[in-house]
């Protein structure tokens, strides 16, 4: 039953990943001031995007995890954690290499790359850490202490330097800016399908992952029963 | 016995204990005056811009410090199960990671207090007329990564890999503290006024309520070993 | 300047893709591996109780 769900999204995903890149390649015009390399948005955006939305879920599952118990939300967790982490590493990269061109540098201190890369940090920290413990009760339960308090300092770290560095550009999406119509319609349609195209990907890769990880259980849990 | 007698007797019992046996702050507090002297030769020591990077090669000293503290605050437990008993005692979770916390507090105050005044010797920094600033600075920023070092300090006592560990998980977590610290100990050693820079002084206030706040919470559940 | 913006641009694509691929075959290699240790521990228990 997973397999088809994974091969579902996988199918969806691709087919809509596939439209999106004819447009963004074939059909929307250049942006203005910036040329042909703006296009990078179309994945720049949308991988932070499934990336915020990826630790939140994982916030989620580890006070489930904490309230109930049951370790598959741990397991749960964990694999949005790991697949976040690595669209969380796309925007970085992609963003870093659009600055080349538009501002000259590979990096700034801005409050969003700065909040992103400490995002990052915790939660690939979160990830060795893991690696690192054995008994699958403790390693949850520091993983959701983990989770939590790296949610809550992600949001200390934007909110402290968004008040104290800020040359990274301001919203231009419709919903951040409160229905001011900075960027084109139809480029901003283009991206908020991308975003799906990118969260249908995330969903699938999440859910092979956490198949392995119910996986390893079984593995441990025939080991320890046979006292291997 | 309410949370605060409670904690306040964890914090009393291990500051006894390192009171006789100093280990955490001979290491800790040698190993501060050592960064300190090996950052002497990074930077021109002498000039006045040492002012403007001396909040951040402070706290980049107490950081360091801190993880050495951090660690033996919950492994000085281990042996002869005392861990165990503190689990197994009436005393509640947060007491103890709190307790546990205002004993880290504590020592790496004293760590803090060594190094700032070796700093001003070695960097010919003079600290003293904004004593008090600072020590207000330095009691809010302490008390964050104490919480964060008693809380995680509990969480990875057990594992084998403790020392390399626990950096690798709080080191991320200090982050914003340590920039506002940063931040406010440069803004008072430059004698300019705090007032106009208020926000690190709220991302200081938010994170030490934020962190005391979810260990306060999150003990009991996650404490049990 | 054109020719230099699609240079990056494709750079900062192959970048995406690359790191996203990486993954999914670090993803399936996982895979394969716990599959087969899967089998072996099976198999290393089924014959534990024949015997």
């Amino acid at each position: 039953m997973r397999e088809k769900l994974v091969v579902a999204f996988v199918a969806l995903g691709a087919i809509l990943l596939a439209y999106n890149l004819y447009q963004i390649f074939l059909v929307l015009p250049d942006e203005a001031a910036q040329g042909y390399i703006y296009r990078i948005i179309y994945f720049h955006v949308p991988a932070a995007m499934v990336a915020m939305l990826g630790f939140f879920a994982a916030l989620v599952c580890s006070v489930w995890y904490l309230a109930g118990g049951d370790l598959r939300f741990d397991s749960f967790a964990a694999s949005i954690v790991e697949v976040s982490v690595v669209f969380a590493t796309v925007n970085l990269v992609t963003g870093s290499i659009w600055a080349r061109v538009e501002w000259g540098i590979w990096w700034t201190w801005d409050y969003r790359l700065t909040s992103q890369l400490v995002c990052v940090l915790i939660f690939a920290g979160y990830l060795i850490m893991r690696r690192a413990i054995d008994e699958p009760t403790q390693r949850a339960r520091l993983s959701a202490a983990l989770t939590i308090f790296g949610c809550f300092d992600a949001v200390i770290v934007w909110k402290s330097i968004e008040w104290f560095r800020n040359n990274h550009p301001g919203p231009v999406l419709s919903f951040r800016t409160g229905g001011e119509q900075r960027m084109d319609p139809a480029m901003e349609h283009q991206l908020f399908l991308n975003a799906l195209a990118l969260l249908i990907m995330a969903v699938a890769l999440t859910l092979v992952r956490a198949r392995q990880e119910s996986t390893a259980r079984e593995i441990d849990s025939l080991r320890r029963a046979a006292h291997v | 016995m309410s949370l605060f007698s409670q904690a306040f007797a964890v914090a009393r019992k291990d500051l006894a204990v390192e009171l006789r046996t100093k280990e955490s702050l001979n290491a800790a507090g040698s190993f501060a005056i050592v960064i300190l002297v090996i950052f002497s030769f990074a930077f021109d020591s002498f000039s006045d811009e040492m002012k403007e990077y001396g909040g951040g090669l402070l706290w980049l000293v107490f950081a360091f410090a801190g993880a050495l503290v951090f660690n033996r605050g919950f492994a000085r437990e281990l042996p002869n199960e005392c861990l165990d008993t503190l689990l197994a005692s009436p005393l509640s979770g947060a007491a103890l990671v709190i307790g546990k916390a205002f004993a880290n507090f504590t020592m790496l105050l004293v760590v803090e207090l060594v190094s700032l005044v070796v700093f001003g010797i070695f960097y010919n920094v003079d600290w003293l007329g904004q004593a008090g600033w600072l020590g207000a600075v330095f009691a809010l920023a302490t008390w964050g990564v104490s919480i964060l070092g008693a809380v995680f300090g509990a969480l990875t006592v057990n594992l084998r890999l403790r020392e390399l560990m626990l950096p690798v998980v709080i080191y991320p977590l200090m982050i914003p503290i340590l920039i506002a610290a940063i931040e406010l100990t440069n803004i008072v050693l430059t004698r300019r006024s705090i007032s106009e820079d208020m926000q690190w002084v709220k991302v200081l206030v938010a994170s030490d309520i934020g962190f005391t706040g979810l260990a306060w919470l999150l003990a009991d559940t996650i404490l049990v070993s | 300047m054109e020719a230099r913006n699609f240079t990056f641009m494709f750079y900062g694509f192959l970048a995406a893709w690359l790191i996203v691929l990486v993954y999914i075959v670090s993803l399936a290699r996982r895979g394969a591996r716990l599959t087969k240790e899967l089998e072996d521990v099976k198999q290393l228990v089924a014959s534990g109780q024949k015997s």
